[in-house]
């Protein structure tokens, strides 16, 4: 058993777009910085900085490297939203997770060690710590994440909770069915008593992400490009008026474009998008107004029928075929909108909680705080349940704590009093072994 | 499995008082209802209010506070369809979404704790607003 009493513990929510660290106890998460890894070539860094005393030896670059990104092995990795917004030749962008596993673990220790060691200041050696997972997390994933916790960080305590339980206990609920919808994927899960029944849960590869994609492509169709921040400089001529000069950089990767272009792009989704009421129909939205939105570098777009077709790509995945560029997505045939996860989901599970399934639907996530999207969801199945459910959809008012509901909710749970006897302590892992965090952390 | 909601049952306890308002409400008939509280700091479940036989269940809506959680259990008197006379017990567990975070945690992950002591429970209710432990509701579950 561990006493944690003491020491406040650390939580720290690694989802697929962004990563979410702080102490437990407080409201929110202290530092939120993208989930995604910058990272070059050892070899080619060095001949870089031989031939050219261009960008690469920059002492501004230089005092950043050091203290927020470490040189392992072959590859010197860059993490943080201030390290990643720097352009770097041949720097590439990498996700350690892929379709919610981790497929890089050295990318994900660069993340945490970004996190304690720059974000945090704290040794993790003093302090407990709570990690958030996704709900079907795999054994082998789980007993790995125990090992590097002890062995490398050597934390005192460990503890790994279900997103959708901790979403399930931040709005009071021990049952409840969990819609999160994140930036990689969307996930529902059933939480029955504070355990996320395994074999009802959905989830499908449409996030944030991928509707960012739709966005820049629909937008690029129409002859609408979005040019990435760094890819210009902007001058100021006179008083009031800007030119705009493109920069050449040819060593740039293809996925530090795409990554900044997603900056820009998820930007105008979060400012323009909304769910429609109902089902988004060519003919019916081709003449609505639209609304402008100005690009870095000062080009003023318009964004008409858009900022209402892609938000219906969650409800209606098919949609996606007919924006240029996407028809080929081969994953898209078999998807099913949220309406149809969730009744699914439901479907899956015992009939006896059902009923209080449907009436208690969590939204989580950072694409669930979509305005409208609450009310359609919440439509939709009204028309597609059966008669005698009462479907209710909540969310929180508060937009923070919608798009952090799984970081508070481990951020309060790890402050509990009556939690402090769950810790799976060094003492444990060190007499039982890894696989022990199966019986602790179920 | 079990060891998750340990949490729950070993972390809080649960006083006798609660034990025994259950008991004569169960067997004696003399609560209506029975709100109870947790005390975060000394880390127990205690009775917040009682209330008598001849108290409605909008007493209990009433006594239930707009910003904190609270978990309560009522004592159904109704007719069935074929005149017969009979009595449920429902629990309910009460969390405005106007309370603390804090709270609400509290009381979901402490609720299977209470639950366990009290024994002859027919239904379980989650309620955030006074919508989803309307009259409707208790009636349409006790069918």
């Amino acid at each position: 058993m561990y006493g944690g009493d003491e020491v406040s513990a650390i939580v720290l929510d690694l989802g697929s777009h962004t990563c979410k660290a702080g102490y437990a106890g407080e409201d929110a998460p202290k530092a939120v910085f993208p989930s995604v890894v910058g990272s070059i070539d050892q070899m080619e860094v060095e001949t870089e900085t031989e031939n050219n005393s261009g960008p690469a030896v920059d002492p501004k670059s230089n005092s950043k490297s050091l203290d927020s990104d470490k040189a392992k092995g072959k590859r010197k990795l860059y993490v943080g939203s201030q390290a990643l917004g720097y352009r770097r030749d041949h720097m590439e962008v990498l996700s350690p997770i892929k379709d919610g596993v981790i497929v890089d673990w050295e990318a994900v220790e660069g993340i945490w060690d970004h996190a304690f060691r720059e974000c945090l200041l704290v040794d993790p050696k003093e302090h407990p710590m709570l990690l958030a997972e996704p709900s079907s997390n795999t054994q082998q994933q789980r007993e790995r994440t125990a090992e590097l916790m002890f062995e490398k960080y050597k934390v005192p305590a460990l503890f790994l909770a279900k997103n959708a339980v901790l979403t399930s206990f931040a709005s009071g609920r021990a049952t409840s069915l969990v819609v999160d919808s994140g930036g990689g994927s969307t996930t529902v899960a059933p939480v029955h008593d504070g355990y996320v029944l395994q074999k009802a849960v959905a989830s499908s590869p449409i996030g944030g992400e991928f509707l960012t994609d739709c966005l820049t492509k629909s937008l690029e169709s129409k002859g609408m490009t979005i040019k990435p921040r760094y890819s210009f400089k902007r001058k100021e001529t006179r008083p009031g008026e800007f030119q705009v000069v493109d920069v050449d950089l040819p060593n740039t990767t293809e996925s530090y474009k795409l990554y900044s272009q997603r900056v820009v792009a998820s930007d105008i989704k979060e400012c323009v998008c909304r769910a429609p009421d109902t089902p988004y129909d060519e003919s019916a939205y081709s003449n609505i107004p639209t609304t402008s939105y100005e690009l870095p570098d000062g080009q003023t777009i318009e964004i008409g029928a858009d900022r209402f077709k892609i938000p219906d790509i969650l409800f209606n995945p098919s949609l996606a075929q007919t924006i240029p560029g996407v028809e080929n997505f081969a994953e898209i045939a078999p998807l099913r909108g949220l309406p149809q996860m969730v009744i699914e989901s439901i479907n899956k599970c015992d009939v006896d909680i059902r009923r209080e399934l449907f009436s208690s639907i969590l939204l989580a996530g950072g694409t669930a705080s979509m305005q409208q999207l609450k009310e359609r969801l919440e439509k939709d199945l009204l028309e597609e349940s059966p008669q005698a459910a009462r479907v209710k959809v909540l969310a929180s008012g508060n937009s923070t704590e919608r798009r952090f509901s799984v970081w508070i909710g481990g951020s309060i749970l790890a402050s509990l009093g009556s939690f402090q006897q769950m810790w799976f302590s060094k003492a444990e892992y060190e007499e039982h072994g890894a696989s022990y965090v199966q019986r602790k952390c179920p | 499995m079990a060891m998750a909601f340990k949490m729950a049952t070993t972390g809080m306890w649960v006083t006798d008082e609660c034990k025994s308002s259950f008991m004569e409400m169960k067997w004696k008939k003399v609560h209506r209802y029975i709100v109870f509280k947790i005390d975060e700091g000394s880390r127990l479940v205690t009775v917040d209010k009682v209330g008598g036989p001849g108290e409605s269940y909008d007493d209990l809506a009433a006594s239930l506070p707009k910003d904190d959680c609270r978990y309560a259990v009522f004592d159904f008197d109704f007719v069935t369809v074929d005149n017969c006379r009979k009595s449920k017990l429902f629990f309910i567990a009460w969390s405005p979404s106007a309370s603390r975070i804090r709270a609400k945690i509290l009381y979901a992950t402490s609720k299977a704790g209470l639950r366990r002591v009290l024994d002859g429970i027919s239904y379980e209710l989650q309620a955030t607003d006074p919508t989803e432990m309307g009259m409707d509701v208790i009636k349409d579950r006790a069918k």
